[in-house]
């Protein structure tokens, strides 16, 4: 005979596990109510966008920490006042002088208490630590500043003056149509003064970086790779406004638990749903869906220094081969419009009738015969390993294009790498082309045209096509010269006849963006500009 | 034994029909065996036997759904994928590269196994006790950090993955070589073999390995069973094979972001290995349980 | 007894040597700077370089660079992380405890199951619920463990969401790390509700403990089932039989010791296993381990940090497969060392 007990106890057991689980469900709702949730898709490279490009970085950090001099009105994309509470331009476009609000305290966490408000002199901390190479801060944490390096920023400000504790002065060089834009973008952050000198003095600045101060909605609490960021809210926040207490960065690279989280509720919002998602989070009653047209450009780009991508009929006959309408359909499921040239429909300066490649795998046969490629030839595809709007699976767009390549006689690799080394790698030209886009961090069209392919911006590690022309130079900067939008029209069409020419990147798709979360959540609002905020959004009790 | 000793003298089934009859009498093995020959066939004449090219996209047909479901279609017996690839062709592929990559290092680790545990076996002393001590227990060593550490210094890919995996079965094979030759070399007829003047080389090829083959299928199918989950797991890792490769756990990690409107590109891949591993293991436990009661008789 | 001990010892001491040594040539396998895998640290100026090739005597023999670096393990100084610049002994320190939690709570699954599971399907051998419980336990086995996970979570979260799918708890809790144990750590963290935080841990618990457990449990019922099954074929049992014991009795004074014995050196290889599945079900639950760790440094190609996290995993898998290979020695020192058997 076998003692019953035993067939029991596995019985007993998984009772007791569920009793101990509460497989009744009674939680403290208004404990977990009292903090929001968010899944991203990656870790920042630094708490300080100043330093990075990625929108991974500025998502956690720039609308979360940290506030800026100006900051875009998220539905007409103005310039709203900020930190800045007025401003005045000279009558010749060079000297712009700024009011700076009062009574802006910033975070008290701990491993900083400040002891004095925000005032001129943090401003101009803040952008003499990227503009001056001779700055203690500059070579810190790498000492790259790619957004104001792309842009060429540094060169053109002449000077950053303080009048008084509250009112600073800003000399350009030449006149930039675009500069106040550039301030009020994600990376031109505040940072404390304070802090970084007393960081400075402790000889450990690099933490500057790692434990932030700012002045924004929240204070940083905690991070740990690839797992969590943990925010708290700011008690004295100048605007006031009522945030959830806890904020908290999931770290979730997968996008389908990203999705299955937000079905959990383990999330309450997550970072850049997948397009084949997206039916999912509408048919669900409990999730919402916002979504707007993105200011963004995903694209093939060429390492133009790499021979044979080198010569431009090989690039033009690589765009040719590629049936981009196919690629849309496949990878973006309809959620995005073609792209002829890098500029969305959104953008004053969009050009309707640009020329645009179209599907010849013949004649692309017949361009790489002439210039010599034999069939057989291989070549690298990147394929960046996260979602972003502007093309929410690279590496299927990649397989895509191995196969349309494979049809013209190449045989492509795709290669992908975790996204910090990818970047890396990609920064120091070891690939032939890459599949990767970008998304705009303001409305003006030089926000496109310089991040992506002017000389500087190779340097920096955003023009990915490696690529340095004269002639687009000139193009690029005359556009700044001028205020008149007619005129600037012009200038940028003269640019995408030069691009269509050369082709140093095949623009492939302007995609929608759309932010994903739960019912419970009020106050979220996709800002087209830049990254995601959270200042204001609470969970509904 | 059940026959009637009347026609014993007329039939003396060898070993293996004996083993045969037995392994026949378990329906449950018998099953297995036929699903396992199911997949053997699938992996040998897989190009004769997919309607499409596995790896050829079609943009027209993206996650159509399985031809039993409301709007499948017969053309796709087991839908398509995000890229509009044939499951079916995909996941027959998948068959052949999982299956017989965990083949091929099966044989590999049998053989470089068998190797090093015979001459250990035969050799005694110090110098092979010690040697035996750290590889039992370097063998603890779990197969994805090997092959973790082979990816990083190779590079990812399902020969690498291989290899990982073809080091992490080689130490238990020497061990069950090793324990077995030492027991057969205490063996009278390994004696009169040896006293006939048999080398040691001789001694194991003509009379100990004979008697070790059953060990090894049965060793064989249980560390098929390890190698095809390995693979599939570094495959699933994204440590392994690599896409467009259709190896199955690769499969199954692709269908992973559509796994919400296209859930049977996670269903059906993962049911492949299951059903895959289950025919192995139940073909290895008949194959036991034949010997068992074939010795025991 | 102390001849074992000492043997055992020694043995461990080899190993752990053996492993330190290939961790120490892994720096010059891998590819990239020696001195950054070996130090997780990336020059910025030659100066710099220099003082770091001194510092880890790069530029001396390398016996010496290999004595140095096993004093530097000794000492704690592990190097640092390539990717979060923080040092390796702290985030293994975090990671390495996440992993022994869950493999125990798998472990312990299969005792409570499996033990009784499989004695009860051995002493029933060959009826029908020995076959059922057979077969189940075979079907068990032979599940990806991976695609076991997906499963659980698509019907236990999705559908019936009665359970989470991610993490170790709620991230509305702020536990700190103390022993790196959650449900200890909770019981010694201040100002949070215990009872809530501890629900919801266990609550976390569930799903990766049932899908890393259901196949140890699966492999324990086998091994037991057979070890009980070659115990009641022995002559002693016929001999108890006949003396007219009980089934209760015999069950109790023969069968229950005897086929105990081999079934420890038998769930010390499933100790590879288990922490292997635990490391891939870790990397599906967003758990916080070691193998969600160790897969992340090698999407990152973090050299330093894969050549520690595998000296830290492979001593851990080897500590506890010698721990209780000696003690299964211990008890009965008549067992031919390292006993493997089928499942």
């Amino acid at each position: 005979m076998i003692p019953r007990s035993q067939l029991t106890f596995p019985l007993f057991f998984i009772t007791a596990l569920c009793l101990l689980s509460g497989c009744t469900q009674s939680a403290d709702d208004a404990f977990y109510q009292s903090g929001v949730i968010y899944c991203s898709e990656s870790n920042p490279v630094y708490f300080n966008p100043q330093l990075d490009t990625s929108s991974t970085t500025t998502d956690a950090t720039s609308h979360q920490l940290y506030d800026r001099l100006l900051d875009f009105e998220p539905d007409s994309g103005r310039i709203v006042p900020s930190l800045a509470s007025s401003w005045m331009i000279s009558d010749d476009g060079l000297t712009y002088t700024f009011q700076l609000r009062k009574d802006v305290s910033f975070h008290s966490t701990s491993y900083f208490t400040p002891t004095r408000n925000f005032n001129a002199d943090d401003i101009i901390f803040s952008i003499n630590r990227w503009r001056l190479p001779s700055h203690p801060y500059h070579p810190v944490s790498g000492g790259r500043y790619p957004y104001f390096e792309s842009l060429g920023l540094a060169d053109n400000i002449a000077s950053v003056e303080r009048i008084n504790g509250y009112r600073v002065e800003i000399t350009l060089r030449q006149r930039d149509s675009s500069f106040l834009a550039n301030l009020a973008t994600d990376f031109s952050v505040i940072l404390s003064k304070e802090y970084a000198d007393q960081l400075l003095k402790q000889g450990i600045p690099a933490r500057l970086d790692q434990f932030p101060i700012g002045t924004g909605p929240f204070r940083f609490v905690g991070h740990r790779k690839d797992h969590y960021i943990r925010y708290h809210r700011h008690p004295d926040y100048w605007q006031n406004k009522h945030s959830a207490e806890q904020l908290i960065f999931d770290i979730t690279p997968r996008s389908s638990l990203r999705l299955a989280k937000l079905i959990t509720g383990e999330c309450d919002a997550t970072a850049f749903p997948a397009q084949t998602e997206l039916n999912v989070i509408r048919n669900r009653e409990n999730l919402m869906l916002a979504e707007k047209p993105g200011l963004n450009i995903g694209f093939w780009a060429f390492n133009t220094q790499r021979p044979p991508f080198d010569n431009p009929d090989v690039r033009r006959a690589l765009a040719f081969a590629i049936d981009k309408n196919t690629l849309l359909e496949a990878v973006y499921f309809g959620s995005a419009t073609r792209a002829k040239t890098l500029l969305p429909a959104a953008s004053w300066a969009y050009q309707d009738d640009a020329d645009d490649t179209a599907y010849n795998p013949v004649l692309a046969r017949k361009l790489l015969d002439d210039a010599g490629i034999e069939p057989g030839f291989s070549m690298t595809i990147w394929a960046m390993p996260v979602e972003r709007a502007y093309n929410p699976n690279a590496t299927k767009m990649a397989e895509l294009i191995q196969r349309y390549l494979a049809d013209v006689g190449i045989r492509a690799t795709i290669v992908s790498y975790d996204w910090s080394t990818f970047r890396r790698h990609l920064r120091d030209g070891l690939h032939d082309s890459v599949l990767i886009g970008w998304s705009a961090d303001n409305g003006d069209p030089d926000n496109f045209y310089r991040p992506l392919l002017s000389c500087s911006a190779i340097p920096s590690g955003t023009n990915r096509a490696m690529w340095c022309n004269e002639d687009y130079e000139q193009l690029i900067n005359q556009a700044l010269q001028t205020d008149e939008i007619e005129k600037r029209r012009a200038i940028y069409r003269q640019a995408n006849r030069l691009l269509y020419e050369k082709l140093p990147l095949v623009p492939i798709a302007h995609a929608y963006r759309y932010q994903a979360y739960r019912e419970v959540l009020s106050g979220m609002a996709i800002n087209p500009y830049g990254g995601v905020r959270f200042s204001g959004v609470k969970k509904a009790q | 034994m059940a026959r009637f000793s009347l026609y014993d003298e007329e039939f003396h089934p060898s070993p293996w029909q004996q083993t045969w009859q037995e392994f026949r009498a378990s329906h449950i093995a018998l099953v297995g065996l036929f699903v396992l020959l199911m997949f053997i066939i699938f992996s040998v004449f897989a190009p004769w036997l997919v309607p499409y090219d596995p790896l050829e996209q079609n943009v027209d047909g993206l996650l159509i759904p399985p031809s039993w479901q409301l709007n499948g279609t017969v053309s796709h017996l087991f839908g398509t994928d995000a890229l509009g690839r044939d499951l079916f062709s995909r996941i027959i592929y998948g068959c052949r590269v999982t299956l017989g990559s965990s083949f091929i290092l099966v044989i590999l680790a049998m053989l470089v196994g068998v190797s090093i545990g015979a001459i250990a076996g035969i050799m005694s002393g110090v110098r092979s006790s010690i040697l035996n001590h750290l590889l039992d227990a370097l063998m603890a060593i779990p197969t994805l950090l090997i092959a973790i550490i082979i990816v990083a210094i190779l590079g990812t890919g399902l020969v690498n993955s291989m290899w990982a995996i073809t080091l992490a079965l080689i130490p238990q094979f020497i061990h069950h070589t090793r324990t077995f030759v030492r027991n057969e070399m205490k063996k009278e007829y390994v004696l009169a073999s040896r006293l006939d003047g048999a080398s040691n080389f001789q001694l194991f090829f003509n009379s100990i390995l004979p008697n070790m083959i059953e060990l090894l299928v049965v060793q064989g199918t249980l560390a098929l069973s390890i190698a095809v989950l390995d693979v599939s797991a570094l495959g699933f890792l994204n440590l392994g094979a690599q896409p467009p490769l259709p190896e199955l756990g690769a499969i199954l990690a692709d269908g992973l972001d559509v796994a919400y409107i296209a859930p049977w590109n996670v269903a059906l891949p993962g049911l492949t290995i299951f059903l895959m591993v289950l025919s192995i293991n139940v073909v290895g436990d008949g194959l036991r349980s034949a010997l068992r009661k074939r010795v025991s008789h | 007894m102390i001849r074992i001990l000492v043997r055992y010892s020694v043995l461990f001491v080899l190993t752990l040597l053996v492993l330190t040594a290939l961790s120490f040539v892994l720096a010059y396998l891998f590819p990239g700077d020696v001195l950054v895998n070996l130090s997780g640290i990336t020059p910025e100026n030659e100066v710099q370089r220099d003082a770091l090739v001194r510092q880890y005597r790069l530029d001396q023999s390398y016996l010496i660079q290999f004595w140095h670096y096993l004093q530097q393990l000794m000492n704690g100084n592990w190097g640092y992380s390539f990717t979060s610049g923080l040092p390796l002994r702290e985030e293994v320190g975090l990671a390495l405890p996440a992993t022994i939690e869950i493999s125990t709570y798998a472990m312990l699954m299969a005792l409570f199951i499996g033990l009784p599971v499989g004695y009860y399907a051995g002493i029933r051998s060959y009826s029908l619920s020995d076959r059922t419980i057979n077969s189940v336990s075979l079907i068990s086995y032979s599940v990806p463990v991976f695609w076991l996970a997906l499963v659980l979570i698509l019907f236990f979260s999705l559908e019936l969401g009665v359970a989470p799918l991610s993490g170790r708890i709620s991230l509305m809790f702020d536990i700190p790390s103390v022993t790196g144990f959650i449900l200890i750590d909770i019981l010694l963290s201040e100002h949070i509700d215990h009872g809530l935080a501890l629900r919801d841990a266990l609550h976390h618990l569930l799903l990766p403990t049932l899908a890393i457990g259901t196949i140890t449990t699966a492999a324990m019922i086998r091994i037991t089932r057979r070890s009980v099954i070659d115990v009641l074929q022995k002559p002693y049992i016929a001999a108890a039989r006949a003396r007219g014991l009980s089934r209760p009795q015999i069950f109790v004074r023969h069968v229950m010791r005897n086929a105990s014995l081999p079934i420890l050196p038998l769930m010390a290889i499933q100790i590879t296993t288990l922490i292997t599945n635990a490391m891939i079900v870790e990397t599906l639950f967003s758990w916080p381990g070691i193998g969600n760790w160790l897969i992340q440094a090698i999407y990152q190609r973090d050299y330093p940090a894969l050549r520690i996290g595998m000296l830290a995993v492979s001593t851990l898998v080897i500590s506890l497969t010698i721990l209780v290979d000696m003690f299964n020695r211990m008890l009965d020192p008549g067992r031919e060392r390292f006993e493997r058997g089928a499942i």
